[in-house]
């Protein structure tokens, strides 16, 4: 019979390429490999920085030369060589966009490619982008609708130029230089990233965004991204990552910092596809971010968050819920195929009274790849009536690959209310035969069961990221086991 | 002298003073074990495996390795911590060394009787070489410090086909005879095929001064055999327990360990699960009721090596006033143990503010075709019941306390011998101040 | 239409079919009968294409084409509908999701684009409210804590919407109480022309109260032993099977 084997899934699988894996053709000015205090120093003066940014910078670097790298994740790989990378890498162009006419036609067609052209941004949905090629934002839309509300979004370079009282209250005011190894090093060498500010009282009118892609090969992206909701606020922020394909690791450590004053509301989105690296395993992006938000009083934070890409990821967007009735979420797909690792997931820190947390965690693991669960719930002694609940669900494809889930829970106040739970699955025989029998192929049904799987995650995504979203999953699990 | 250099300069002498021959294997067995034990040294809050219990503050005593006055024990003051009501088979240990005044052993059926004779007897050298030792946790430094001073605990042997009688109890008594005291008790098990056997362990101060006892059990469970196990920890607060405990088991075989916690300064149980063969079953049950300052720390292991196999794991736990409860549950289903049923629970309660609870309930998957389920809650009592209780005319207190006791009583159900449900729905009781106007 | 001649089957060596012969013409209401273990759903699964199940020996055709290479999928393209005895639950996926995939897929196979939403939906409310089926529960995932007569009632319904030429209905009365059985029955009678077919599976002679068969077969140990007239399924009803063995 023409039966679709598991063998001949994993053969398609193979032959697979990872359609986001083109490599644009700027023209870059990149800095020598290595780093030391000249190199933060020069970075710093590329920027036109002032001293007082300077200092910042060179006091992270000499708290990072203190530091050892971290190894408690459940992952395995070989430590990059942080003397073999270039910290420095921008696509050569006009010094200032004002318009989109203006940015270079390769990279309009990159944006094309990535299935953002940004003039059907525009079109379809209301949604201003600010993109980071390497390590530099090139281009920000929509300005002048947010100047008008007051909203500051721009490259956070131009942020500490124009706006340096906010950046100076509130850089490394939520993850300080010391927080650890790849938060130190961002600190000292972040190149560009994305500033955003909603004055009180301002509901955001559009979904702001910012699209990152590490071009450049050996070079790493270090960004750096500061969201400050002022009180009554709201925001939705969108954040996509691509890489092309190389068979070299690339380093991409990233901070993002939050802040949501007394009754702001911020929902934090990402589809994160750097490369992955081929079936080998060979090459793909390491990625390691700390991103961390603070509720004050009667704030949300949400992170949303759909992981299809990088070689290795390390990442855990926390929550503090230091304001009383202060609201975390989390929301996360993460997918691992062929030999990716991932080690993601959350820290909800309940320190305020009546603070709720909800954690949804959906892992997928195929090929030979590892998938990590790693959360923490913590109630502190002062926090009266703290409620979590969390859900880690796993769907394993092949037993080649590893799910595995790591929850801390730690309480000390007796009214607080926990509630965990794990499962995993598989994708039964029974469901695929269901799902051939109504017209649906194999490839497709699992397409179909998965999106099933992760959909309280994908709703929580705004629309337009959803569809993108659900496309990507289909991508990286194409021809997985049945 | 820090205790992990005493330990260690305590060795040669040790060792000297049983006569032991130098080429047995169990002299083997202990260099190997003071060496590993003297390279890992005694573990930190650095380890992940003891990231919520801290060692330091029974490392500061100075304690006697080697009491030897043992004071004289009657009937009458043990008598108490004894189930008296059925007939049984009793290693009892008092200091450290066997009581054969107090005891019951046998050698008719089976064997049950001390871990020292087996050592010294030529006719035992085959189970002690075959065993001893085979599958404590080389990792846990702490196992490895009581493997390196093997010498005393019961020796279990059960033959094939042989459903024992009555149940054996292990009880280790402390008589305060030292200020402070460190004993570890070495109990190697053995259950042949077809064969049943049903254990109680307890350990037991005797006085105020302090203890600790560093345990460690090692069970073999055979091709379809069945082994119930039950700890009652129900120690003064001047008494500490580490207890590591091993289980190896063969197709078909059902083992089941209960742990009851409801006394001690610090408890640290270590119970590890390993699969040899197909269509096991693993059952961990525990319940601990703890206040002031206790601390328990129940730190499992399933490892399902092999297809087909089940486990089923529940920690319930009542914690007042400055206690602190952990629970860190890990699961391992291999690849080649598709078919694998593992499921998993922790529910705590929180009575004061001031009381702590982590938990820590891990799945390391690695086949696709299983059923693995975690769950662990953290609450109270609910309001609904307490108001309907009180609504009956039932003060809260009371309402209180029977809420409590009903929370643990799934797992007291689990108890399969009559007598020491009975025992432990009194323990339970009189720790949450229940007035039990009935028969459990 | 349908046309089986002389079909074995086995599931892992053990032969269920021995020798299954039968012709189903267009147009025409089949009833397959039998006692528990006598093969009907093996029959269904092996109509279906059910991988678990080996043909070694004989043939199923539909319209003169031989099903032996086709996969289930390409089987349902080309008309072949199994209402399943249990349907099979799929978290997160919504009874309009599923259906929407189902359908394109098959337009996809067939060479014909995707069918414009608004069609679609219009398709969709038209054939929910043929089967009294409730708009909310269209947006619930597919079959999951469904009762039995929903499970049931939604088959039919994506019967409804698939059109096939060849419906196997496998012990769809089973779990139904009267009120959903004549739902049920209505929306198979009302889907019945002159240019497909049903085969009806079921143990009692209930269903076809309702739905009324052209030819009745008794099926017993994985052989048709009798066939007849709708006269046979009373028979059957009043005797048992005792007196065919």
């Amino acid at each position: 019979m023409g039966k679709f084997t598991e063998d001949d899934l994993k053969k398609e699988l193979e032959t697979k390429e990872y359609e986001y894996g083109f490599y644009t053709d700027i023209e870059s000015d990149k800095f020598p490999i290595g780093l030391n205090e000249d190199v933060v120093i020069a970075i710093s003066k590329k920027k036109n920085e002032p001293a007082w940014m300077t200092e910042w910078r060179l006091d992270a670097f000499r708290i990072w030369k203190e530091m050892t790298e971290p190894e408690w994740a459940n992952v395995r790989y070989e430590k990059p060589s942080f003397q073999d990378i270039s910290y420095y890498s921008a696509p050569i162009q006009k010094p200032k966009l004002n318009s989109l006419d203006e940015v270079d036609p390769e990279l309009l067609k990159t944006f094309e490619k990535l299935g953002i052209s940004i003039g059907e941004q525009k079109r379809l949905s209301n949604v201003a982008m600010d993109i980071v090629i390497d390590s530099v934002s090139v281009a920000t839309t929509f300005k002048k609708t947010l100047n008008e509300r007051g909203i500051i979004f721009c490259p956070i370079s131009e942020a500490i130029q124009e706006h340096p009282e906010l950046v100076k209250k509130y850089l490394g005011s939520i993850v300080p230089k010391t927080d650890n190894f790849y938060a130190a090093l961002n600190s000292a060498v972040f190149s560009d990233g994305s500033f955003c500010y909603i004055p009180k009282g301002v509901t955001c009118p559009m979904e702001l965004s910012t699209y990152f892609r590490i071009n450049e090969g050996g070079t790493g992206q270090f960004e750096r991204t500061l969201l400050i909701a002022d009180e009554g606020s709201y925001v939705s922020y969108l954040e996509g990552c691509t890489a092309p394909a190389r068979d070299e690791n690339q380093l991409h450590a990233a901070v993002v910092e939050l802040i949501a004053l007394d009754d702001a509301e911020i929902k934090y989105s990402t589809v994160q596809n750097w490369f992955p690296g081929d079936k080998e395993g060979k090459g793909g992006v390491y990625n390691f971010v700390t991103k961390r938000g603070l509720c004050e009083k009667n704030a949300k934070i949400s992170w949303t968050q759909v992981e299809t890409g990088s070689a290795i990821t390390w990442k855990y967007p926390s929550c503090i819920l230091k304001g009383d009735n202060s609201v975390g979420e989390f929301y996360s797909i993460a997918v691992t195929n062929n030999f990716q690792q991932a080690d993601t997931g959350t820290k909800m820190i309940h320190l305020g009274n009546n603070t709720k947390s909800t954690i949804i965690s959906k892992g997928i693991s195929a090929g030979h790849s590892h998938n990590s669960y790693r959360g923490l719930v913590q109630i502190s002694p002062r926090a009266n009536n703290a409620r979590n609940f969390s859900q880690c669900d796993s769907l394993l494809m092949g037993d080649k690959c590893g799910a595995h889930t790591f929850p801390y829970i730690e309480v000390k106040n007796k009214s607080a209310q926990i509630e965990h739970e794990a499962t995993t699955s598989k994708i039964g025989e029974d469901q695929l035969f269901y799902c051939n029998q109504r017209g649906i192929n194999t490839e497709k049904a699992i397409a179909l069961i998965v999106n099933g799987f992760g959909k309280e995650v994908l709703n929580k995504l705004p629309m337009e990221f959803a569809v993108e979203a659900q496309k990507l999953l289909e991508i990286s699990l194409e021809g997985s086991v049945g | 002298m820090e205790l992990k250099e005493k330990l260690v300069s305590s060795f040669l002498a040790f060792e000297n003073k049983g006569n032991i021959d130098l080429d047995s294997t169990v002299h083997a067995i202990r260099l190997n074990a003071i060496h590993n034990f003297e390279t890992a040294g005694f573990p930190t809050k650095k380890d992940e495996e003891w990231k919520y219990t801290s060692l330091n503050p029974l490392l500061k005593n100075d304690y006697s390795l080697f009491p030897n006055a043992e004071k004289s024990v009657g009937f009458k003051n043990v008598e108490a911590y004894l189930i008296n009501d059925i007939e049984s088979y009793t290693l009892i240990f008092v200091d450290g060394v066997f009581n054969s005044f107090l005891s019951e052993t046998t050698h008719e059926d089976c064997d049950v009787c001390v871990l020292s004779s087996a050592l010294a007897r030529p006719k035992y050298k085959m189970v002690v070489d075959n065993y001893l030792n085979k599958i404590a946790n080389k990792n846990n430094s702490l196992a490895e410090l009581n493997t390196a001073f093997v010498k005393e605990g019961a020796f279990i042997n059960i033959p094939k086909n042989t459903i024992v009688s009555k149940p054996i109890q292990i009880i280790n008594f402390s008589t305060g005879s030292e200020k402070e005291v460190l004993l570890q008790p070495r109990n190697l098990v053995v259950v042949g095929e077809n064969s049943h056997v049903q254990i109680i362990e307890r350990h037991q101060n005797l006085s105020k001064n302090t203890t600790l006892t560093n345990s460690v059990t090692e069970i073999f469970v055979h091709k379809r055999a069945i082994v119930d196990y039950y700890k009652i920890q129900n120690d003064t607060n001047e008494s500490s327990l580490i207890d590591s405990t091993f289980i190896s088991q063969k197709q078909q075989s059902v083992a089941t360990v209960n742990t009851f916690s409801f006394g001690g300064k610090i408890t640290r149980n270590n119970l590890e699960f390993y699969h040899e063969g197909e269509n096991i079953t693993s059952n961990l049950n525990g319940i601990s009721i703890l206040n002031e300052k206790q601390h328990v720390d129940n730190h499992t292991l399933v490892d399902h090596k092999s297809p087909n196999c089940e486990s089923h794991e529940l920690y319930k736990g009542i914690y007042a006033d400055k206690s602190v409860g952990v629970f860190n549950g890990k699961v391992i289903v291999r690849q080649a143990a598709q078919k694998t049923n593992a499921f998993q629970q922790n529910n705590s309660i929180l009575i004061d503010d001031g009381a702590t609870i982590n938990s820590k309930p891990q799945l390391e998957i690695f086949a696709d075709d299983v059923k693995c389920s975690h769950g662990c809650t953290i609450g109270q009592l609910d309001e609904s019941a307490l108001f309907y209780m009180q609504s009956r005319g039932i003060p809260v207190k009371e309402a209180k306390a029977l809420l409590l006791y009903a929370f643990g009583n799934d797992v007291v159900e689990k108890i399969k011998i009559p007598q020491l449900k009975s025992l432990i729905s009194k323990l339970i009781a009189k720790k949450l101040n229940v007035q039990l106007g009935f028969e459990l | 239409m349908l046309k089986i001649n002389n079909l074995h089957a086995n599931i892992n060596g053990k032969e269920i079919l021995r020798g299954i012969n039968l012709e189903i013409k267009a147009g025409e209401v089949h009833a397959i009968m039998g006692p528990n273990g006598s093969g009907k759903s093996t029959l269904a699964s092996v109509i279906a294409g059910k991988e678990e199940f080996e043909v070694s020996e004989g043939t199923v055709e539909l319209n003169g084409e031989d099903l032996s290479d086709f996969a289930p999928e390409v089987r349902a393209h080309k008309g072949v509908f199994l209402s399943f005895q249990y349907p099979i639950e799929i978290p997160g996926v919504t009874v309009t999701n599923f259906i929407k995939t189902a359908i394109n897929e098959t337009r996809k196979a067939k060479g014909m684009g995707e069918l414009p939403a608004k069609e679609m939906l219009q398709m969709i409310r038209e054939k929910a409210d043929l089967l009294e089926i409730d708009r909310k529960f269209l947006s619930r995932s597919l079959n999951e804590g469904f009762s039995g007569g929903e499970k049931k009632r939604n088959e039919i319904f994506q019967m409804a919407m698939l059109e096939p030429q060849l419906a196997i209905l496998d012990e769809t009365d089973s779990g139904l109480d009267i009120d959903a059985l004549k739902v049920v029955a209505n929306g198979v009678n009302k889907l019945k022309s002159e240019k497909n077919a049903v085969l009806l599976i079921t143990h009692y002679q209930r269903l076809l109260d309702y739905i009324v068969p052209d030819f009745v077969h008794v099926l017993y140990n994985g052989k048709i032993v009798k066939s007849g007239g709708k006269e046979l399924a009373y028979e059957l009803e009043e005797k048992g099977y005792d007196w065919l063995k």
